[in-house]
């Protein structure tokens, strides 16, 4: 953990509650700061998802028009992965110092480091998105039909349910003996309602054919419910003994 | 004392899966168009029945087991996901060979058949999680994912309502279904839940027996089902020989349904014995 909280919750100091927001803060700040100085995560990702967009525009060659209706599921396939990978190396690095027993010690909730976690997975991913998404468009000739806030918005939630389910279970895959093939065994099956609509939103705000609000909705709610979920379960798999 | 209650049940399990057979097989009026290969309906839809208890068994279980935390709860969740995921394998399997004959192919893309396939699929994750967990830690995070999945049921169940409606066949339900297909139905179901619990409450005692071999007391409590569970094999055969001598193309479909799905049931309930083998050798080991 960070020096800031061990020294803020020492024995000898008067309980002073901190709280979660700001111990999540802790967490997020001491995520991307790892992050900036080794660059592991994003580097892997970003190449990762190149290679994608370059293997799937050779298996395609799509023209303008097929390439709006066929985008949705390539762009979604591709983060899709690179997000897998980037909550592999999330947990993996906690890992190795003892740093999730410490936190098990710790006074702090548990929740805090949930939150920060997915928050910080969260951060790579758009940055992600947002370096890949002009390469999609240069590559795959996209132009959008409907508009594109839209899309900004399905992203945006679309990546949250991603992360937060994949917070979770790669947490819970730590405990497991073959870990890294066990995070798509479990996030994949949970999270095909939020897949499928995040491809059909895309889609659709693309072609132009009909509005995505419902999508827009449905995501919302699945973000609601699984937030709820994991936040309410992580301690648990935490101390999973 | 366990033991007979369980035989007592297991008779009344063959008889009433010997009497559904029959009026399935016999006493069903042929539909108008489909013939034969609609009796697939009669083992397809009992096994969705009893496997969505088994799922409802898991998830109920789950949340007693993070509450309690008794291996009682665990075992229960184990036997419920995995005869679940057993009983719907049935549903997945037979509706395929059903669904060749009445549309023309396999599979459909269909609302109800996507939902089906991904809560089989959740609760195959939750059995591999359950594999390959380390060994303390996995009835609570099984427990956790059990959670989640029945969370996901709903929300499955809705995104395909909406978002990939191709064209949903009413299969089951329907208004004007014969009254005398539905009686044979409801006898099935009957027939079919009381197989599965029966099976369910088979593995159940496997996992307390290993949860006790693991805590070194050994007990003797799956000792008395071996034998009898021979006896749904013999069923089979018994069954389904007077029908394979007619060449009905209708009759091959209903033919293929029944072994498929007995095929799974008895690779089911072999690998159960081969589980009892080997932990009554452990336990014979352990007491040496």
């Amino acid at each position: 953990m960070s020096a800031a909280t061990t020294k803020s919750i020492a024995p000898e100091a008067p309980r002073k509650s901190i709280s979660i927001t700001s111990l999540m803060w802790v967490n997020v700040a001491k995520d991307l700061r790892l992050e900036w100085r080794s660059r592991d995560v994003l580097n892997s990702m970003l190449f990762f998802s190149l290679l994608v967009v370059v293997i799937f525009s050779f298996a395609f060659s799509p023209t303008a028009d097929e390439s709006r209706k066929i985008a949705g599921g390539l762009v979604w396939t591709a983060f899709l992965f690179s997000t897998i990978m980037a909550l592999n190396q999330s947990w993996a690095r906690e890992l190795k110092n003892g740093v999730l027993d410490a936190y098990r010690v710790s006074p702090a909730p548990a929740e805090a480091l949930f939150l920060g976690k997915c928050l910080g997975n969260f951060i790579f991913v758009v940055l992600l998105e947002c370096l890949m998404a002009p390469l999609f468009v240069l590559f795959y000739n996209l132009s959008s039909v409907g508009p594109l806030w839209q899309l900004v918005v399905i992203a945006l939630l679309g990546t949250w349910a991603l992360v937060v389910n994949g917070t979770f279970f790669a947490a819970m895959s730590l405990r497991t003996r073959n870990r890294e093939l066990m995070l798509p065994l479990l996030l994949l099956p949970i999270s095909i309602p939020a897949v499928v609509t995040m491809v059909a939103g895309t889609t659709q705000v693309l072609t132009g054919e009909g509005s995505p609000a419902v999508q827009m909705k449905f995501l919302a709610g699945f973000c609601v419910v699984f937030t709820a979920a994991c936040f309410l379960l992580f301690e648990t798999v935490l101390n999973a003994e | 004392m366990k033991s007979k209650i369980f035989f007592f049940f297991l008779l009344i399990t063959l008889g009433l899966l010997a009497w559904g057979t029959y009026q399935a097989l016999e006493v069903a009026p042929p539909e108008a168009t489909m013939g034969d290969a609609q009796r697939i309906f009669y083992y397809h839809v009992p096994a969705a029945t009893a496997a969505s208890i088994l799922f409802w068994g898991n998830f109920v279980a789950s949340l007693w087991y993070l509450w309690k935390r008794s291996p009682v709860a665990d075992a229960l969740a184990v036997t419920g996901a995995e005869v679940g995921v057993v009983f719907f394998g049935v549903v997945l399997i037979s509706g395929p060979i059903w669904a060749r004959y009445a549309w023309g192919t396999f599979w459909v893309w269909d609302a109800r058949l996507t939902t089906s396939l991904i809560l089989w699929l959740l609760y195959m994750s939750y059995l591999v999680l359950r594999r390959s967990s380390e060994a303390g830690s996995t009835s609570v995070m099984a427990a956790s994912m059990a959670i989640l999945a029945a969370l996901d049921m709903p929300i499955v169940y809705m995104s395909n309502r909406w978002f990939r409606t191709n064209h949903p066949q009413p299969m089951i339900g329907t208004p004007n279904l014969n009254p005398e297909m539905q009686k044979v139905l409801l006898w099935n179901m009957l027939a079919f839940t009381m197989f599965a619990l029966m099976i369910a409450w088979f593995r159940y005692e496997l996992e307390r027996t290993s949860q006790k071999i693991n805590h070194l007391h050994i007990q003797k409590t799956a000792q008395s089902t071996s034998l009898a569970m021979i006896a749904p094999v013999a069923l089979f055969f018994f069954q389904d020989e007077k029908l394979l001598h007619e060449k009905m193309v209708q009759h091959h479909y209903m033919v293929a349904g029944y072994i498929a799905v007995w095929t799974i049931y008895i690779g089911y309930l072999l690998y159960l014995a081969s589980k009892l083998a080997k932990l009554k050798k452990e336990e014979a080991e352990l007491r040496a």
